[in-house]
């Protein structure tokens, strides 16, 4: 009998049973009775107690007993239908039926109450092995209440489960009073009320770990079940397990969200400087060729028109930092939610070619797709970004005229997206260096740029669970490829 | 002569204001400026404009609340203008009945092709519309619902076919997802963005070229596609 069951069982349903079986059984052999030794029909009454002691446990098989030998006496022991037992042989029958039937009665119900309490002893320790299992995989606090409430719901037949975390404990409503709380806390055990509902109990349980409370869990559940040890027992055992994993997840949340604080600290040095060096400079040539122009009077036309150009082109450069600079803060924030879709991957390159069109000008972009890519999942305007940034990368460092190739191509778990230049390739070992912030190949280039546009390529790939990473081409020039993984698309319904 | 073009600017900037207003008084159009959502419904009311361009970030009123009213109104075209990084806002815009969008930083050349084309579109609203649409070498008939690739009759199932009748319909205007979900599938189907990717993927093979480099469907990406004849 499982621990389920015994929840639910009725205590009275055994007696019932029983003498229900005892009468009817007394009648169904009576007919037989002159066929039938004596003795035989005793030990037909022994074999109904064992069974009742096997289904129902010690209080019906006693039962069992003194009402068999009732019946007996007053069915089979002559004189027949009545009480009284003229033989003194009979009588001994009749009491060593029933001294008998109560030791086996007992007997039975010992070794039945002793194998329900290894089975409920079974049950418990692989639900504690389930829960454990579960919980162990979790790495937020509410992925670890989201599991506990779902045990408590499905194993412990909890109604309404609820986690209060300290900071809600003077909040609560009924029926949940300050003063059961602080009775739990008190206590540190479960504690149970009667519940509105007749046969209901509410249940707070205090979820304890080594620095202190981490949160009570409250539920309703039958009565019957709250007054059964067992299920106090699994309950409270759970409960403690659940606040070292509570526990535990707290203290990883704070850990992650520290070292997400030193990252942005950092970062935001980094963007210090740089802003210091890469905007400040341009800034000042802008403002100054500003100063000329509105001073200038005399100034040659096409001095002016040089002037203007030159100012479009640094408040350009100026812009490109900027906008990689709020990218990459954002992408680091790990604000950034990904707006993941199913989607062919020839559609973003595509949309990236035509916005990189004035910086690829009049340059051969030699595009090349493998037929049948299957579609992936992913951030189109993040993939954009980062493809873009690829494709300017490649532009900005390898001489005009050069051709660009871009392939797609699958290989093995994931898509290949590679951009291709015929620039100077990369320093031989330094390959991965280029992927840094605020890196550039050549720190004293006289190209413009902050090195970024690689980093935040990399952590929009990263952030897909893809790859970035470059190496030399053959026949000189450096490749960049993009890795997106295959998933299983969603199951696409053909057009009727 | 035509009088020129009246051109409403709702922008809170005064610097991207003076920007607007001297590139499209460049290109000789009249301009009224607002720099509050309520002082532009006043004048779109009082000068009956032609265009409306509306920046979406306005300090007295949210954008897609002004762009519904207004749209109950009046059917003139709407380019909304946003910030980077407000590709959902500008999808939401689109759905509540803006025509076009620019994003910040945007060039002096792109503005005046976006004004150019929403311009262009305008009165041919108005005109009886023809069941012939033609782009490239291709021409769709929509009594027929043929379409033929240079005099050839190009296959084309149910659904690409009303993916593209329904791109088609509307040059150079900017569909999104959900519009045109809407406009293929009904009503139901507007969560199924995989659907449409699917079916513009299958298209672009039939009709473009390089289905890699489009000529005529062209993704925005993060807010939809947009048909170029």
């Amino acid at each position: 009998m499982t621990f389920a069951s015994a929840v639910i069982n009725n205590r009275f349903l055994g007696y019932v049973l029983t003498a229900i079986g005892v009468v009817s059984g007394s009648l169904l052999i009576s007919p037989f009775r002159e066929l039938l030794d004596l003795s035989n029909i005793a030990l037909l009454y022994v074999l109904g107690v064992v069974a009742v002691g096997v289904k129902f446990g010690r209080g019906p098989a006693i039962f069992c007993g003194l009402a068999g030998s009732l019946a007996f006496a007053f069915v089979f022991v002559p004189p027949h239908f009545s009480l009284a037992i003229t033989e003194w042989q009979n009588f001994l029958t009749a009491l060593i039926m029933l001294i008998v039937a109560l030791i086996v009665g007992h007997m039975t119900a010992e070794l039945h109450a002793y194998t329900e309490a290894v089975e409920e002893r079974a049950f418990r320790s692989s639900a504690l092995n389930d829960v454990a299992q579960e919980l162990a995989g979790q790495e937020t606090t509410g992925d670890v209440e989201q599991a506990t409430l779902k045990f408590f719901i499905n194993t412990m037949y909890a109604i309404e489960p609820e986690f209060l975390t300290p900071d809600q404990f003077d909040q609560q409503s009924s029926p949940l009073t300050g003063a059961l709380i602080s009775k739990c806390l008190e206590q540190q055990h479960m504690v149970t009320k009667p519940s509105f509902k007749e046969g209901q109990s509410f249940v707070i349980l205090p979820l304890v770990a080594s620095t202190g409370v981490q949160a009570v869990l409250q539920f309703t559940v039958t009565t019957e079940a709250v007054e059964s040890r067992s299920y106090c027992e699994l309950a409270e055992t759970v409960a403690s397990f659940v606040a070292v994993v509570l526990e535990r997840a707290h203290f990883a949340e704070m850990a992650r969200s520290n070292e997400l604080k030193s990252t942005a600290q950092n970062l935001r040095l980094t963007i210090l400087s740089s802003l210091s060096h890469d905007i400040r400079t341009p800034l000042t040539s802008l403002v100054g060729m500003a100063d000329v122009l509105m001073m200038g009077r005399n100034l040659a036309a096409e001095k002016q028109a040089s002037l203007l150009s030159s100012m479009r082109s640094q408040a350009l450069s100026i812009r490109q930092l900027v906008s990689n600079l709020l990218d990459m803060a954002q992408l680091q924030s790990g604000k950034v939610e990904l707006n993941m879709v199913w989607q062919p991957v020839e559609e973003v390159i595509g949309a990236t070619l035509k916005q990189a069109a004035d910086i690829t000008c009049d340059r051969d972009v030699d595009l090349r797709i493998e037929d049948g890519l299957p579609p992936l999942r992913f951030d189109a305007v993040l993939i954009e970004r980062a493809l873009w940034n690829l494709v300017e990368n490649a532009c900005k460092y390898s001489p005009e005229q050069t051709q660009i190739r871009i392939t797609a191509s699958r290989q093995g778990e994931f898509v290949d997206v590679t951009v291709s230049d015929r620039g100077p390739g990369l320093p031989p070992g330094k390959e991965e260096n280029i992927f840094g912030l605020f890196q550039r190949g050549n720190p004293e280039s006289c190209i413009p740029g902050a090195g970024l546009g690689l980093a935040i390529a990399r952590d929009i790939a990263v952030a897909h669970r893809g790859q970035l990473f470059a190496n030399n081409r053959e026949g000189g020039g450096s490749s960049f490829h993009l890795l997106l993984p295959i998933q299983s698309p969603p199951v696409f319904q053909p057009e009727e | 002569m035509l009088a020129p073009d009246l051109v409403l600017l709702i922008e809170d900037d005064p610097h991207i204001r003076e920007l607007i207003v001297s590139a499209l008084e460049c290109d000789s159009y009249k301009l009224i400026t607002a720099g509050t959502a309520a002082r532009g419904m006043h004048e779109a009311v009082q000068q009956k404009p032609q265009l409306l361009l509306l920046d979406l970030g306005l300090p007295d009123r949210d954008g897609l609340e002004f762009i519904r009213d207004f749209r109950g109104w009046s059917s003139i075209p709407i380019l909304v203008i946003s910030a980077r990084t407000q590709e959902s806002q500008v999808v939401a815009a689109l759905d509540a009945g803006a025509d076009d969008y620019l994003t910040k930083p945007f060039g002096v050349s792109e503005l005046l092709a976006r004004v150019r084309a929403q311009l262009r579109r305008a009165p041919v609203q108005h005109q009886e519309s023809t069941p012939l649409i033609q782009f490239g070498d291709f021409t769709i008939n929509c009594v027929t619902r043929e379409v033929l690739k240079g005099g050839q009759l190009l296959h084309l199932s149910q659904i690409e076919y009303r993916l593209l009748q329904a791109l088609a319909a509307n040059p150079g205007r900017v569909m999104t997802h959900r519009q045109l979900l809407v406009q293929v599938w009904g009503g139901q189907a507007s969560a199924n963005h995989e659907y449409l990717r699917v079916y513009v993927g299958h298209l672009r093979q039939k009709i473009e070229a390089t289905p890699g480099k489009p000529r005529h469907i062209l993704t925005e990406i993060g807010v939809g596609y947009r048909f170029q004849l």
